[in-house]
């Protein structure tokens, strides 16, 4: 049964029974009123007909006769007792069986003139309505007649429960008939909100039987034909998101096989440098566990410098930073940090966390020790016999110019021969040993700056300086090939932080080619302030650089020109080291120049290099000034 | 009489120098010659030499350790300390100036200028 039902049946049985009661209640006092009416009626009816008819036998005393005629009244219905008094009060005659009652003496003595009712309540026996009638106007006495008024109550009574009992038996037929009728609209609209529950919980294959053409059968159909449809996208939904599910694990799988495999130790942080993530290699490094790093603060694990990195990497996106780090066993790692930020990057972003690769650089490290030992060494090895050639062939020239030559007779022709071959074999001798103490130094250099090994000094350079200095260092070239320098140098230019003998050793390497390549002309070295850089420039009038050759010119031992046919003029290192300098600084260096006119070699220097200088470069320079 | 000694492990080297410096042996300087640190700094206490070349590559005592040792415990007549070394590299002339060295030259060398510095030093002119 519905629970609208229900209610509403509650709701009914309550009205009804108030109904019920009330039409009960009014029935029976009708009733009540009715038959006390009648029962007044004919009681009086009784007492002046009695009364009436006795007038003789009373003038007469014929008590039997009263008696008589009293008892045939006694018969009818209602009526309890009949007694007559004569006009003293005394009882003439009575119905009363066995005694007559007390309460009878106290209305004995009535004397009403005309008739008159009242009630009556006799001890034990209920109320009775005594109605009493003058006999000849109460000089022959009174009749007395006594309703049973308990009988009233009773014929009430028994009327009341009648009428209950047949509207409850209406009232039940009605409501049976109402609920098969109710029962008949809602079983379908049941049926219909059982189906309803079972497509909340997607159970979609469950029938619903409802076959009628009315709205219901209509609102059956339409949720049928919706539920086909929820049913089918929900399948596709769910195939979606199980195949994503899939392939999500399968990716995930695969980062975590990747992540696990690395041969580099790598810590996620978050915001607050609390570790959140190591894989194997990292545990390896440090001989812990990873329960023994996660949940951790990385300070209180790998210690201030390294957090202080760790922070720096989370707040600036796009910048790396490295330090090294100590790990287990005595071996050295370096750490390199990045910051993680979401695809929207904005001015303010502070980065969720960090990304730190630990590589363990113990054996690069072992390997550098050695390559800077080895450069020394050969360094040294190279340039002792160097010392020994140069030094003794500049005595040897020293003696043969001052002591042999002077005292060697002049007259033999093939004597005087001898003595200029002697001289000139001597002049290459020492040529070519200053050209091989040119090479070493430039191959040290080359080694020295790949291997990160140079000390740059930071000072204030005005370029003005650097430029002169380096004019001075190269005018013995100038002169010997009598080409004019030209200088034009804008005043007043703004100071440069580098390492001042670095710029000069570009600018003498830039100059000593013009002059190498140039054989008639001149040389102009120009130097102007740029935006946000100074740019200096070295042109020649000599033979030029074609443009394939171009591209080339700054490469480790690139020399223009067929190196088998042209002699050599060096060793192909200067313009390489320049550009490796000028790099360094952030700044960019390039050349112009037509075939057979001239060539400009052009370089700059970022005003403000020493902020640009990238944060690797600046790590590693502290690095190597720590050793 | 003055004295200049000549501090390397390198025979070559020494016998290079001796021949470079022969033209103070006229002007009454004497050369002395040692092939190690300790050697070096038993001649120093004896002879007490106005100028000391000296190499940095040595074995059993470098260079710099005979300059720091010289310095430290100096004798009665401090010597110019000039350091000759191979290596060439910036670093080296830092160490040179820390252990006390007045002077620096890289191997190899110009023998004019290094006969100049040298009669700069001793007050000598040559001819
Ligand atoms: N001003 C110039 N005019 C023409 N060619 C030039 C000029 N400067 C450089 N080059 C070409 O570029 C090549 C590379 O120059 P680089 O300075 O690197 O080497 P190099 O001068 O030959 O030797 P070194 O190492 O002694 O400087 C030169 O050999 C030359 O062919
Ligand atoms: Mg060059």
């Amino acid at each position: 049964m519905s629970k609208l039902f229900k209610k509403t049946l509650l709701l009914i049985i309550i009205l009804f029974m108030i109904i019920a009661f009330t039409i009960a209640i009014s029935t029976g006092w009708n009733l009540y009123n009715d038959l006390l009416q009648e029962y007044k009626s004919k009681g009086t009816a009784i007492a002046k007909s009695v009364a009436s008819s006795s007038i003789e036998t009373l003038l007469n005393r014929d008590a039997s006769t009263i008696q008589a005629m009293i008892d045939r009244f006694l018969e009818i219905s209602g009526v309890s007792y009949i007694f007559v008094v004569d006009a003293n009060g005394d009882i003439i005659s009575h119905t009363f069986i066995p005694t007559i009652p007390d309460e009878i003496s106290k209305i004995k003595n009535d004397k009403p003139r005309d008739t008159y009712v009242k009630e009556i309540v006799f001890e034990g026996l209920g109320t009775f309505i005594d109605i009493t009638s003058p006999i000849l106007e109460g000089i022959a006495g009174y009749v007395h007649v006594g309703m049973d008024k308990n009988n009233i109550m009773a014929q009430m009574k028994s009327a009341m429960i009648r009428q209950l009992i047949l509207i409850s038996l209406i009232f039940i037929f009605s409501i049976t008939i109402a609920y098969i009728l109710v029962n008949k609209v809602s079983q379908p609209l049941n049926a219909l909100t059982d189906y309803a529950k079972k497509l909340t919980l997607h159970d979609f294959s469950s029938p619903v039987d409802i076959k009628s053409d009315d709205e219901i059968g209509l609102l059956a159909n339409t949720m049928k034909s919706m539920a086909t449809d929820l049913h089918e996208v929900f399948d596709r939904y769910e195939q979606a998101i199980n195949d994503a599910i899939v392939e999500l694990q399968n990716t995930l799988a695969y980062l975590t096989a990747v992540i696990d495999n690395m041969a580099d130790g790598l810590l996620v942080t978050d915001t607050d440098g609390v570790i959140t993530h190591v894989n194997p290699a990292l545990s390896y490094m440090f001989n812990m566990r990873e329960s023994d790093f996660i949940g951790r603060n990385c300070r209180s694990i790998f210690g201030d410098n390294f957090a202080e990195v760790v922070e720096k990497s989370r707040m600036n996106a796009d910048q790396i930073f490295t330090t090294e780090i100590e790990l287990a066993h005595k071996r050295i790692g370096k750490a390199v940090a990045t910051g993680i930020h979401k695809e929207t990057i904005q001015s303010d972003d502070k980065g969720i966390g960090a990304v730190i690769l630990i590589r363990d650089i113990t054996s690069e490290k072992e390997v550098d020790r050695m390559k800077t030992d080895f450069i020394s060494t050969v360094s040294h090895e190279l340039r002792t016999p160097l010392t020994s050639v140069r030094g003794f062939t500049e005595i040897i020239k020293k003696r043969l110019e001052e002591d042999i030559f002077p005292n060697v007779t002049n007259d033999n022709k093939r004597v005087l021969k001898s003595i200029s071959r002697i001289r000139d074999n001597i002049n290459i001798i020492l040529s070519e040993s200053e050209r091989l103490t040119a090479l070493i130094n430039d191959v040290l250099d080359i080694s020295k700056l790949e291997a990160g090994r140079i000390d740059w000094k930071l000072e204030n350079v005005r370029p003005a300086d650097a430029i002169e200095q380096a004019i001075i260092a190269t005018s013995a070239l100038f002169e010997q090939k009598k080409l004019l320098l030209i200088k034009d140098i804008e005043e007043n230019l703004p100071e440069i932080i580098c390492d001042k003998d670095r710029i000069i050793q570009v600018i003498i390497n830039l100059l000593s080619n013009a002059v190498k390549f140039t054989d008639t002309g001149s040389v102009t070295c120009k130097a102007k302030k740029l935006d946000n850089s100074i740019l200096v420039s070295v042109s020649d009038t000599g033979i030029g650089i074609s443009e394939t050759e171009k591209d080339h010119v700054f490469e480790k031992f690139r020399q223009a020109g067929d190196t088998l046919t042209d002699k050599p003029t060096g060793t192909g290192l200067g313009l390489s080291i320049c550009k490796q300098i000028i790099e360094h600084y952030g700044g960019k260096i390039w050349v112009e120049s037509e075939l057979g006119k001239g060539s400009t070699f052009y370089f700059t220097l970022p005003l403000k290099n020493i902020n640009d200088v990238s944060n690797i470069n600046k790590m590693e320079y502290n690095y190597t000034e720590k050793e | 009489m003055k004295r200049i000694l000549i501090v390397d492990d390198d025979p070559i080297i020494r016998n290079l120098l001796e021949q470079i410096l022969e033209p103070f042996e006229e002007k009454n300087v004497e050369i002395l010659t040692a092939e190690n640190g300790l050697v070096a700094l038993d001649i120093i206490r004896e002879k007490q030499p106005e100028l000391i070349f000296l190499d940095v590559m040595m074995p059993k005592m470098n260079g710099f350790e005979v300059c720091q040792k010289i310095k430290s415990e100096p004798p009665e007549k401090i010597p110019y300390i000039v350091i000759l070394t191979a290596k060439g590299q910036e670093a080296d002339r830092e160490k040179a100036k820390a252990s006390g060295a007045d002077f620096y030259i890289t191997k190899p060398f110009n023998i004019n200028d290094l006969l100049n510095k040298v009669s700069e030093i001793l007050q000598i002119k040559l001819d």
